[in-house]
């Protein structure tokens, strides 16, 4: 089996409820995108590269909406500025990768890929500290961006399918995106939590809330985030939750298992020790 | 939109998309991180997800219809993938689930 079989052989359970989700949704952007005058090569071809969910049904419905061009340029790309935030919480992951494979990566990022594969490093982290099974295999740069452009294929695929088909096929957009909704959901909520990040998510979600109740929806995302992230810094300088203040502040993490060690947090240590102290007992 | 509109509106989104995509990483790429910066991009995912989240659960328009219950209903769908997320962590089974739920609850005319 080649390398490439083999990391999409990896990837692939990882990506398929991504790709199911965006056929669902692909589908009625492909839909959407046909109605403003995007043929379906220029939706595949938009989606294979831009390849932004939300930034590709704001582009149909601002054109719709009767937006300049500019405005729609500049309201899109406003949005996606939380693919700032994704870039750098990857980084020290791609510290060793090689350029071409860390640029593709980065450009295929999205919100459920980011998701998946923050979920699979942190796996790999957890398991080089506590031993994983056997068979275990390390997350590795190859199989996060199978993922992405597996998710990719699927998405530039229904949305050329969607443009074809226009609108003869009739999927309400609300129910699709929740399956989107739900994976995110099990990626904040299949997590351990520690006083920190309890923090950081409700701050964020706060944050959101209160930015969209008062019409600011576009930043809502970005900001929320920033605010949270930097509302979580704050708690842990005053309480010294751990991991956010290290035993030895400004000390470099030397090597990946102390990078690994400091990613997980404590809770999450201390319960999988015990539960490895049962099974031996 | 002519193929012209398309172009340019494709060369501006696609330059800022892969800004916003590759500085970060590649500006961070051959530095030795501090414990202190790896720990604040660690909070990272979770401020992301927490507002993506919220994002999609609260939509300021539904609760202004009327239909109390049409608004209610992504939150009580939520609930439950939230139970399903911290029971068995699978992203399909919660996004199934979800589904199910949000299409179930939906049809119920209340």
């Amino acid at each position: 089996m080649s390398s490439i079989a083999h990391h999409i052989r990896r990837a692939l359970p990882y990506a398929a409820p991504i790709m199911a989700g965006y056929v669902a949704i692909g589908i009625p952007c492909g839909i959407l995108e046909s109605e403003v005058g995007i043929a379906p090569w220029m939706a595949f071809f938009l989606s294979a590269t831009f390849y932004s969910g939300a930034g590709q049904f704001m582009l149909s419905n601002l054109w719709l909406a009767g937006q300049p061009l500019f405005a729609i340029a500049a309201s899109i790309s406003f949005v996606n500025l939380r693919q700032l935030l994704y870039s750098a919480a990857f980084a020290p992951r791609f510290q060793k990768v090689k350029r071409w494979l860390a640029a593709l990566f980065a450009l295929t990022v999205t919100d459920e890929s980011f998701g998946v594969n923050t979920d699979r490093f942190a796996q790999t982290d957890e398991s080089a500290i506590l031993g994983g099974e056997a068979d275990f295999h390390p997350w590795e740069a190859a199989d996060a961006t199978c993922v992405n452009l597996l998710s990719m294929s699927a998405w530039a695929t229904a949305n050329f399918v969607g443009g074809l088909v226009g609108s003869t096929l009739a999927i309400p957009t609300a129910v699709a995106s929740f399956a989107m909704t739900a994976i995110f959901i099990c990626l904040l909520f299949g997590r351990t939590f520690t006083p920190t990040t309890i923090v950081v998510g409700v701050v964020s979600a706060a944050m959101v809330v209160l930015m969209k109740a008062v019409g600011l929806e576009q930043p809502a995302i970005i900001v929320g985030a920033v605010v949270g992230v930097a509302a979580g810094c704050v708690f842990a300088s005053l309480t010294r939750d751990r991991p956010i203040v290290p035993e030895a502040p400004g000390e470099a993490l030397a090597d990946d298992e102390t990078y690994a060690a400091h990613l997980l947090d404590a809770d999450r240590l201390e319960a999988a020790e015990e539960a490895v102290g049962e099974d031996e007992r | 939109m002519s193929l012209a509109e398309f172009g340019i509106l494709y060369a501006i989104l696609m330059a800022t998309m892969a800004f916003s995509r590759c500085v970060p990483l590649f500006a961070l790429r051959g530095r030795e991180l501090s414990a202190q910066v790896v720990a604040v991009l660690d909070l990272i995912p979770v401020a992301a997800f927490a507002a993506l989240v919220a994002n999609d659960l609260y939509q300021p328009a539904a609760w202004t219809t009327g239909n109390v219950w049409q608004a209610l209903v992504p939150l009580i769908a939520a609930g439950g993938v939230v139970v399903l997320a911290r029971r068995t962590g699978s992203l399909i089974l919660c996004a199934v689930a979800g589904l199910v739920l949000y299409l179930v609850l939906g049809a119920i005319p209340l």
